[in-house]
């Protein structure tokens, strides 16, 4: 009975991973098939098995669409995990690293970067970002837990919008001194996607195995905190270690994002939502879903975001805020 | 009592009991405006000293350079920056008022967002419509966001004002995506001005600013004595405040669309200047304590205090590079935030 019981539920499990699994396959074949040049699915797939440099269509798939593709993969991944881990560590429905101040973090270091050495610091991005983001979120995050009452949803995200609003100030004042730098950075402080950035990816490569590791290593651990520190402690839990690898998790992930693909926001709170609602609150299933589901949909919304008003293409990130920021109001008036 | 002086006229039918203290604050704020306002027409690149500055302002003898500086450039600006300020002052206080929420500032819930996406939307897609129908356009974006947001937050049994400041920053970040969208894909001449204007800078001030900003402040002046009667009734709560005769549905209502049309002239004026309807209160709340009345007056005065010191700061503390005031205004402000945040008492009732 046990035994027909466990079958059924790897079985369960085995599909719903699948599902997520086609639907990646599918919006990434999707993805690379559209654009200014609509490109036929059946030529994609050809492209992969049997390349041909005579073939303009898979010059183009090779070069420009499959590099866009994996980034929006990749940064729709790291988002909605550092979403998921934050929303069980700090126990709260409403975090996301963009609400909690880490893409500004990230995004003030790499703009300040930038202003001091120009585009030679392209090889350091993952890192200015990273520091830029532990900052912001070790500061968020001393005041929320100070302020009277602890790290409630109100304190957490007041502190974060704080010190979101403190680093606009100086971004926007830095670009005002440096047109050059508003000219390029412009559209990359709004999170968008490019294929042109892919040679960060390398440079993000240690970033994220690093992330990825010390994420499988905490999730099963994130959902006794999401219990409570109190539980956690009781289930032989060490909370502080466990936080603190968490942060680091969370603190790499996002900084790989922003340097990917500049901040972009909501994701991390809408895709750990959608997920909980069909794996349950086990952090050791939503973890992983979470990157399946948030790939997808960073897949999805790029490919919205190309289409829309073609032959211009909107800011990805500007698409996920305007999707996700509904979202947010919602969750506040559903669950507060 | 010895500490407050008592105004009777008409016949005993008007009487106004004036606390001493308050009245010397008030002077001495008014006093602190003039001398930020000489120090910042004599500060810039075209240097005048303190007599050379008051000779030009009595007497404006024609033909000299120190004339054509003081009276086109660095008067008006001084003038609108200490109406802004005003302006965000009385909004803020208004807001918080209503709300009976410490840390309601007008870029917080929405309101200069909304006015923000509205001008950007002028400066971007519709450069010829005239510069004039700015604070209407502005008037009409804040007062949209702002009843977009009472509508989402407002619930029967209580007006909860975390509900109200969650909702604010979620409907912010919505609208801010919109005006960023525009600033990034609008022609780059005209984002560049829009990303100055959303800086909050008041150097393109000029005296037609003056103007505009001027006749609408005294229309809203008016308005505002007479709502400051109520709005001391619903600083005590919607209870007290029903007891003390006040429609509080009407009265919210008005008195928000009243805090929405101050800040939103502010705005179109010189750019959402972020915390100056923040602090302001809470500076005058530590200064002294008075009637509804003469605290409105002196925020008013604080918030003029404090935009005018933030521009001749951003002017002359890394001069020749200008800093706008609003990068001032957010760096300063943010601290105060925060330590506002971290004195909140425990119930969650901000």
């Amino acid at each position: 009975m046990a035994t027909a019981n466990t079958n059924l539920r790897l079985a369960g499990e085995s599909s719903r991973a699948l599902m997520c699994i086609g639907a990646i396959i599918f919006f990434f074949a999707l993805h690379i098939s559209v654009g200014a040049k609509h490109i036929p699915l059946a030529n994609v797939f050809d492209a992969f098995l049997s390349y041909d440099a005579k073939v303009f269509d898979h010059i183009v798939i090779w070069d420009l669409r499959l590099p866009r593709a994996i980034i929006a993969l990749v940064v729709g991944a790291c988002l909605a995990v550092s979403g998921a881990l934050m929303q069980g560590v700090t126990r709260n429905a409403l975090a996301d690293p963009g609400l909690l101040g880490l893409l500004s973090g990230a995004s003030f270091a790499v703009v300040i970067g930038y202003y001091f050495f120009g585009s030679t610091v392209m090889p350091f991005l993952p890192m200015l970002a990273s520091a830029g983001a532990l900052v912001a979120a070790c500061l968020v995050w001393w005041i929320a837990t100070a302020a009277p009452g602890g790290a409630r949803p109100l304190t957490l995200i007041l502190s974060g919008a704080a010190v979101t609003a403190f680093l606009a100030a100086i971004i926007s004042g830095v670009q005002l001194l440096d047109q050059d730098n508003f000219q390029n950075l412009r559209v990359w402080l709004t999170g968008s996607i490019s294929g042109s950035r892919f040679e960060v990816l390398y440079w993000c490569t240690p970033w994220l195995i690093g992330s990825s590791a010390i994420t499988l290593y905490v999730a099963r651990q994130v959902t006794s905190l999401a219990m409570g520190d109190e539980v956690a402690v009781g289930l032989g839990v060490n909370v502080a270690k466990i936080k603190m690898l968490v942060l680091l998790a969370v603190v790499g992930l996002t900084s790989c994002a922003v340097a990917l693909a500049g901040p972009m926001g909501f994701i991390g709170l809408v895709i750990p939502h959608v997920v909980r609602l069909f794996v349950g609150t086990d952090y050791a299933r939503v973890v992983p879903y979470s990157a399946l589901v948030g790939a997808a949909y960073l897949l999805l919304v790029d490919i919205v975001a190309r289409m829309a008003l073609a032959p211009v293409e909107i800011s990805t990130g500007l698409v996920t805020s305007l999707l996700g920021a509904p979202f947010f109001v919602w969750l506040v008036k559903a669950k507060l | 009592m010895n500490n407050s002086l008592t105004i009777r006229a008409f016949n005993e039918r008007f009487a106004v009991l004036l606390p001493v203290r308050a009245i010397w604050v008030l002077l001495a704020l008014v006093a602190a405006i003039a001398i930020v306002v000489i120090w910042s027409l004599m500060t810039g690149s075209y240097p005048l000293t303190v007599t050379q500055v008051i000779e030009i302002l009595r007497n404006a003898p024609d033909g000299k350079t120190g004339t054509t500086i003081v009276w086109e450039f660095r008067f008006p600006r001084a003038v609108v920056s200490v109406m802004v300020g005003a302006l965000l002052a009385l909004s803020g206080a208004t807001l918080q008022n209503v709300t009976r929420n410490p840390l309601a500032d007008p870029s917080l819930v929405g309101v200069s967002q909304g006015a923000s996406f509205a001008v950007v939307f002028l400066t971007i897609l519709m450069p010829e419509v005239g510069y004039y129908y700015r604070p209407l356009y502005a008037f009409g974006g804040a007062l949209a966001v702002a009843a977009l947001i009472q509508w989402i937050s407002v619930r029967k049994t209580d007006g909860a004002t975390m509900r109200f400041i969650l909702t604010g920053v979620g409907v912010a970040a919505f609208i801010s995506a919109g005006t960023s969208a525009m600033l990034t894909y609008g022609d780059i001449d005209r984002a560049m001005t829009a990303l100055a204007w959303l800086a909050g800078s008041v150097h393109t001030s000029n005296w037609s600013d003056v103007w505009i900003t001027s006749v609408c402040f005294a229309l809203l002046l008016p308005v505002l004595l007479w709502a400051s009667r109520p709005m001391a009734a619903m600083r005590m709560g919607p209870d007290a405040a029903t007891g003390l005769g006040v429609n509080v549905k009407w009265g919210r209502i008005g008195l928000i669309t009243l805090s929405v049309a101050l800040a939103a002239i502010a705005v179109s004026a010189v750019g959402p200047l972020g915390f100056v309807g923040l602090i302001a209160p809470h500076v005058t709340r530590r200064l002294v304590h008075a009637g509804v009345g003469l605290h409105l007056a002196i925020t008013a005065a604080v918030g003029g205090l404090l935009v005018a010191s933030a521009d001749l700061i951003g002017r002359a503390a890394f001069a020749p590079v200008q800093i706008p005031a609003g990068i001032i205004t957010a760096v300063v402000g943010v601290p105060i935030f925060i330590w506002l945040i971290l004195r909140q008492n425990e119930k969650g009732e901000l």
